[in-house]
């Protein structure tokens, strides 16, 4: 009887009091403020991630090695003549002045997909940086960038190439410059509006209210938000660069003749299309095989990340 | 003659639904029982998480595909039952036999068309004027105008009613209404809610009515279901649920509500400890004994049905918990505070303000309606608003949506330049804003601790204090000082605005000011952070000015209230005279339009 009395009082008593809700968490943690780790991302996210970079980081590898896995050299004329069908010493065959098409192909993948995660990394940099500028600046100096990126956006790819090989010269390197010209502004504009729609939200608010200064807002409470959207909008620009660069050289417009260049080779191979199949068709299926291998390391950071982070 | 008893039009009985999902198995429904009979409004009440929308859902055979539900148990419409049938003859069912209101009739209507085309469709093609009458029935002015019109030309009160009326169009024997009216202004809530009810009464209608508010439960049920943990713990009528509640979650639930009558007051709500259980790990046994005061041995095992006349509850000690104190009132908070005051009052300091707001306006300008045309008259959101805080005092602003009650917040903590008046503010740390969305307040990838830890950087705060004074700070607010190393998305809804508090009051500001800071949170959980706003005032002596559209929780934590209509502030008084002796009609219209629940009890 008087035990249930006290319980009862002892009821009315939790009632009133309020204790906090017990905290469940999942892991075991330790009491620190900061966490050098990106934090910017969950796990699925961060899995994403790993998921894109892994992939290209390989791709960049093979890239980079080209001078061991070939043969023979790019430029250099091989013992068995020109037009050789594909054989095990020379896979892919030899093309009309007798040069080993693998290894031209082999060097023709390091050039494009070096040449297109430049172009992005180049890109993403130089383009997020003005982005983020104009998204936290506002006013004057946003519509003034702005305008500028729109600018840069209107210019045509190919005419652009063509300008700046006709006043320089053809090279590789022009035709990456070219591209990079054209391909900032993407980012520029995600990045803004992403810091944008981020500044308006309650967290920059609070943020603001807290007495954190512009820089530490962008820098720590704004930009790592824009992070996931520019990552997916990198790793998908990969295959669409790598068919850009493989465009701009099939049309002349990249690195002059001995080159091993993908574009350039598929499009001065195409006379041999019927004789000589394997002179044209095998950089451009090397080309179809980057640009596919791109896309679907686009698509996994796709899926992964743009879920965000809630 | 045997008089057979009439099929229920809805009955629930042992119903589990577990959803696959990669994190676990989420039982949303553990046992659900229920029973809506013809022509009956029944309330299921519940926080978030208790299963309710699920068992709306499952009777409406729209549950979601992904993550893959598993369903067992009987649902039965009319006898027929629901789990067993096909997807076919749930689809015939739904639209003649049972329909539904949703919480968001703008996700709920078509954006592309015509209200007009949507009811003809809701009735199954229909002379125009059959679709005026039927929109008129729903209260909705101008019928032959608002048909012609789509959905984001009317009210949110405007669509619920098309909602409504789409609901009813061919009179089915079940309408399921899922938060019809959480996403309205209070008055408008008030009548939209009056408005279903009474048409469904009028139509036959049987009304399942899912909602987290007790309070709209009580004004228009005839009996009650309360969810707990995917389980109806209490079933009864609406009096006796209310007034003599049996369940021990029922009764705290009733308890920590802020009501607008009645001795509670100065932030001393009785709250529920702990929170409701992680669906996904369920323990055997009653799912509420690890936070019942009363739970025993016994509790181990599954409660037993008492049923006791119309009254069925879940709970072992069902018949000796209705001499638990409902309302358990104690003066602590409240005589520190008022201790402070008099310590101010005797030592002949003369306390300065925290805020003087002078004439403040806010306007934004109108977009135009064409390049040409002559500028608008802009909006003025804020239009001439005098008003002080003073130190350690408590201000709550009352108002509806639209009714320029942000904006002036906004304006009083500097993140808004006003467009004329001054604000002036007492000495002290910068004022503090506390938002609605603690969630979204927090900046998602840093750990909650770090933002914390902001504030103490740009005070100056030697680093090596830093983390001491964060630890510090969150024990305080009722946090293990382990949060500090966490991602705001691990915490949850009534953690996430402890945290927000946390950061605000590291450096106590002269002045807290917080938009809508519990409306977002469940009622037991809402209870916790008003009573923590009203102790943080006493012990730290921060002025609170407190914006929020609820009558019930300014009541418990304001000195003054002060109603604003329209960018003015229409009545300001005492918070006991607001309530006893309103003086505005508009003041007595909000009040009126308080669901209270000792009406129904």
């Amino acid at each position: 009887m008087s035990l249930t009395a006290d319980r009862r009082v002892a009821g009315a008593a939790a009632l009133a009091t309020g204790k906090p809700e017990p905290l469940e968490l999942r892991q075991p943690l330790r009491v620190r403020l900061w966490r050098r780790r990106d934090l910017a991302f969950g796990e699925s996210a961060r899995a994403g991630i790993l998921g894109a970079l892994i992939p290209v980081a390989v791709m960049t590898l093979i890239a980079l090695a080209a001078p061991l896995l070939a043969t023979h050299t790019a430029r250099g004329i091989t013992a068995i003549g020109p037009l050789h069908g594909p054989s095990l010493s020379y896979p892919f065959g030899t093309d009309d002045i007798g040069r080993d098409v693998f290894s031209r192909v082999l060097y023709g993948i390091r050039e494009s997909w070096l040449g297109a995660v430049g172009v992005i990394a180049v890109g993403a940099l130089f383009g997020g940086l003005i982005g983020a500028l104009a998204g936290a600046t506002g006013g004057f100096v946003d519509t003034l960038l702005m305008r500028l990126t729109d600018l840069f956006l209107a210019l045509p790819a190919p005419v652009l190439a063509i300008a700046v090989i006709a006043s320089i010269g053809p090279s590789l390197f022009h035709t990456l410059l070219a591209l990079s010209i054209v391909w900032w502004p993407w980012y520029a504009r995600i990045v803004r509006g992403e810091v944008r729609a981020l500044a308006a939200r309650p967290h920059a608010e609070a943020a603001r209210l807290a007495g954190v200064g512009r820089v530490r807002l962008l820098l720590r409470h704004l930009v790592p938000g824009a992070l996931a959207p520019v990552i997916v909008t990198m790793s998908l620009d990969v295959g669409n660069l790598i068919l850009a660069l493989s465009s701009l050289s099939f049309i002349g417009l990249g690195a002059p003749p001995p080159a091993p260049e993908l574009g350039a080779m598929s499009s001065q191979g195409l006379e041999y299309l019927f004789g000589h199949w394997w002179v044209p068709i095998a950089p451009a299926a090397a080309v179809a095989l980057l640009a596919l291998v791109a896309n679907l390391i686009g698509d996994h950071a796709n899926r992964r990340l743009d879920q965000r982070m809630t | 003659m045997s008089i057979v008893a009439p099929k229920p039009a809805l009955q629930v009985e042992d119903l589990h639904v577990t959803f696959r999902a990669p994190g676990g198995d989420v039982h949303a429904l553990r046992g659900a029982t229920l029973e809506v009979a013809r022509g009956e409004i029944v309330g299921l009440v519940g926080e978030s998480g208790s299963g309710k929308t699920v068992l709306g859902l499952t009777a409406l055979g729209l549950l979601p595909r992904s993550p893959h539900p598993d369903v067992s148990g009987t649902v039965r419409l009319d006898g027929e039952d629901m789990v067993a049938a096909g997807e076919e003859q749930r689809r015939a069912r739904r639209g003649s036999y049972i329909t539904a209101v949703f919480q968001d009739p703008m996700g709920s209507l078509n954006p592309s068309m015509r209200i007009e085309a949507q009811v003809a469709e809701a009735l199954g093609g229909g002379e125009p004027d059959s679709i005026h009458e039927l929109l008129a029935q729903t209260g909705i002015p101008e019928p032959r105008i608002k048909a012609r019109c789509y959905p984001h030309e009317l009210s949110g009160g405007l669509r619920q009613r098309v909602m409504i009326a789409m609901a009813l169009a061919r009179t089915p024997r079940l309408i399921v209404a899922d938060e019809p009216t959480t996403a309205l202004d209070v008055t408008v809530q008030a009548r939209v809610l009056d408005l279903l009810a009474g048409a469904a009464r009028d139509r036959g209608v049987a009304l399942l009515l899912v909602t987290h508010d007790l309070g709209v439960a009580a004004r228009v049920c005839d009996r009650i279901a309360v969810a707990y943990a995917g389980r109806v713990v209490e079933l009864g009528s609406a009096g006796e649920v209310l007034g003599r509640p049996r369940h021990p979650y029922t009764v705290g639930l009733l308890a920590s509500r802020p009501r607008l009558d009645g001795s509670i007051a100065g932030g001393d709500l009785p709250t529920l400890p702990g929170q409701p259980p992680d669906p996904r790990h369920v323990a055997p046994g009653c799912a509420f004994a690890v936070r019942c005061p009363s739970a025993s041995q016994r509790c181990a095992e599954s409660p037993p049905v008492v049923v006791d006349g119309g009254q069925r509850c879940e709970c072992h000690h069902a018949g000796s918990l209705d001499c638990w104190p409902a309302t358990a009132p104690r003066a602590r908070v409240g005589s520190e505070l008022s201790s402070a005051h008099s310590l101010r009052v005797a030592s002949g300091v003369i306390p300065i303000p925290a805020v003087v707001v002078e004439g403040l306006e806010c306007h934004f300008p109108r977009p135009r309606r064409h390049p040409f045309a002559a500028a608008s008259e802009p909006l003025r959101a804020v239009a001439g608003i005098d008003l002080s805080v003073p130190a350690a005092g408590s201000l709550a602003i009352v108002g509806e949506s639209g009714s320029g009650k942000s904006t002036l917040l906004r304006a009083v903590v500097g993140l808004l330049t006003p467009t004329a008046g001054r604000v002036t503010l007492g000495p002290g740390a910068s004022p503090q804003l506390i938002f609605q969305d603690a969630g979204a307040s927090l900046t998602p990838w840093m750990p909650v601790g770090a933002q914390i830890a902001e504030r103490l950087a740009t005070l100056n705060v030697p680093r090596g204090e830093r983390a001491a004074r964060v630890a510090g700070t969150l024990e305080a607010v009722g946090l293990p000082a382990e949060v500090a190393a966490v991602l705001p998305r691990k915490l949850s809804g009534g953690q996430r605005q402890r945290a927000a508090i946390a950061r605000a009051i590291v450096v106590p500001p002269a002045l807290l000011a917080c938009d809508e800071p519990v409306s977002a949170l469940d009622v037991s959980l809402a209870a916790q952070v008003l009573n923590l706003l009203c102790e943080l005032r006493a012990t730290l002596g921060i002025a609170l000015l407190f914006v929020t559209h609820d009558l019930a929780a300014a009541r418990a934590v304001a000195d003054e209230v002060a109603v604003v209509k329209e960018g003015l502030v229409v009545e300001h008084a005492p918070t006991e005279q607001i309530f006893t002796a309103p003086e505005h009609h508009y003041t007595r219209e909000l009040i009126a339009a308080v669901p209270n629940l000792a009406e129904a009890a």
